[in-house]
């Protein structure tokens, strides 16, 4: 489906950190100060407000009342790493059926220990995975990744190539938590996690949050000239799930992606956002994506420049990787990161032909498969 | 100190844990459709159909997949790393996840043969199947 009438209009993020124990409602209305500083809009005019947050109490209705938000449209949009472009898809479906013109979307997280941060785990992975003493996600990605390694002959240097090539990114982008350079030394004989994961294939948790601000087009060209539509956008949810003898290593984005690609085609997107809490996701999201066949994924990241510079940028603030993964503002890192290029406001990592992205999000790793949550958009600027 | 934790066991997936403390894997099938499918839910992934039944698997499988665990989510478990983590398809057919024990673990491979053993828990009528290599 085609979006005719839905813009980004502005953004907000806010510094990360490690240690920081601000409350996460101070992280949230720290972006969205920004947000409505870079918009010109007042807290007034926010008639929708989505937050996207593991920390349980934290629903939409209740941050409105702290933070004195009176409004039309609210949404729990807390789909692990996919809430933040399913948060857009929902907002943006509000505003073209007129029920809203401005919607406000936050995602974010702290170290606040007055804030319930553990989502109790859901039915299945109470009985049937925590019991058996895994590792978390780690584990959970580790048994893809060997797959595709051993399926398709994919390489450890070619999986840790993504993350040093979005470490080389992250040099240019202040917010980034990591930014000393990564050697493929550096990746290799980093600390095993959860083999073949190592601790450089994951994120690091921090503090911080995103804000990003869509608005109906009548409203968005009284907001800003940097104008940047949403194109198109889909998602597939718990992908595979009725399949006992799922297909691991590939994700529910192939379907995301014949729908992106009937829109727009693959060759038209310059620059490339995609969730990143492993490499090896990475790279199965650019064979899902259709840029490669499936298994050759390895072959493509050797044979092109991941960064900001290269044929191919992917992540080119870093990513979570490098910039750190606040909690579910993860979902929004890259959504900010692409309306930063496409806005001309990069800075030294700026993309030099930067007119269209692709933007998805992951999430809820699935029993015995992959993801539960898959998404994805195109942005596109227009003068 | 942190604890292993056991499953919270409910109406739907009572008769599985009942099945495993009593040296059986438990499988549903469909009684619409045929299908078979872990783990327990109120409905076929399938047809959706309610109607399901238990049917006993052979406890045979191969090793799709492992990972050794360093870093356990739950600390309880720290003493007994690395864990080998996996994913076993069934001969019935069925992916599961569950852990591989036993002696000389360090060569597993995926595709290896295993069969499901019962490991005592904290809680006497809970068992938690498990898998050994079976060479």
């Amino acid at each position: 489906m085609r979006r005719k009438k839905v813009c980004f209009v502005g953004y907000g993020s806010t510094e990360y950190s490690r240690k920081s124990e601000e409350p996460l409602l101070w992280y949230y209305a720290e972006a969205m100060r920004r947000a409505l500083d870079q918009t010109g809009l007042k807290k007034s005019d926010i008639q929708g407000f989505s937050i996207t947050t593991q920390a349980s109490p934290d629903y939409s209705p209740h941050v409105a009342e702290q933070l004195g938000l009176e409004l039309d449209w609210v949404l729990n949009g807390d789909y692990g790493g996919a809430g933040g472009v399913t948060s857009v898809r929902r907002a943006a479906d509000a505003i073209e059926a007129g029920h809203i013109d401005v919607a406000v979307l936050v995602g974010g997280n702290s170290f606040d220990k007055s804030v319930v941060h553990q989502r109790p785990l859901e039915y299945q992975r109470a009985n049937y995975v925590d019991v058996y003493g895994y590792g978390g996600p780690n584990s959970l990605m580790a048994l893809i990744q060997r797959l595709h390694m051993e399926q398709f002959g994919t390489t450890l240097e070619q999986i840790g190539k993504i993350a040093i090539a979005q470490r080389e990114n992250a040099q240019q982008n202040p917010q980034a938590l990591l930014r000393e350079p990564m050697s493929l030394e550096d990746y290799l004989n980093s600390r095993m996690i959860s083999d073949p994961i190592r601790l450089f294939d994951c994120v690091m948790p921090c503090s911080g949050a995103e804000c990003v601000v869509l608005a109906s087009e009548e409203k968005a060209k009284r907001i800003t000239d940097k104008l940047v539509y949403l194109v198109t956008d889909a998602e597939k949810v718990q992908y595979q799930v009725g399949n006992m003898l799922p297909d691991k290593t590939t994700f529910g984005i192939k379907v995301v992606a014949e729908r992106l690609f009937s829109e727009v085609r693959r060759e038209q997107i310059d620059f490339f956002e995609l969730y990143d809490d492993y490499p090896i996701a990475v790279l199965i999201q650019i064979e899902d994506l259709g840029y490669c066949k499936k298994g050759v994924g390895g072959k493509f990241v050797e044979t092109h420049d991941l960064s900001y510079k290269g044929d191919f940028p992917v992540n080119t603030g870093g990513g979570q990787l490098s910039v750190g993964q606040a909690g579910l503002a993860g979902g929004y890192l890259h959504i900010v990161e692409a309306l930063r290029q496409l806005r001309g406001e990069a800075g030294p990592r700026q993309v030099k032909k930067a007119e269209r992205a692709l933007i998805t999000g992951i999430g809820w790793l699935s029993y015995g498969r992959n993801l539960g949550t898959t998404a994805g958009l195109i942005m596109e600027r227009r003068k | 100190m942190a604890e292993k934790s056991l499953p919270k066991v409910n109406k739907i997936d009572r008769p599985y844990w009942e099945g495993a403390a009593a040296g059986k894997l438990l499988l549903q099938k469909c009684k619409e459709c045929g299908k078979l499918q872990f783990f327990p839910r109120a409905a076929c992934v399938g047809c959706f159909s309610g109607d399901l039944e238990w049917v006993t698997a052979s406890g045979k499988g191969k090793l799709h997949s492992f990972t050794w665990v360093r870093v356990p989510r739950n600390p309880a478990f720290k003493e007994e790393v690395p864990i080998c983590y996996a994913n076993i398809i069934l001969d019935e057919g069925v992916i599961m996840e569950s852990r591989i024990v036993g002696k000389d673990l360090q060569t597993v491979k995926t595709g290896a043969k295993v069969k499901v053993v019962f490991q005592e828990t904290a809680d006497p009528g809970i068992k938690l199947p498990v898998f050994e290599l079976s060479g």
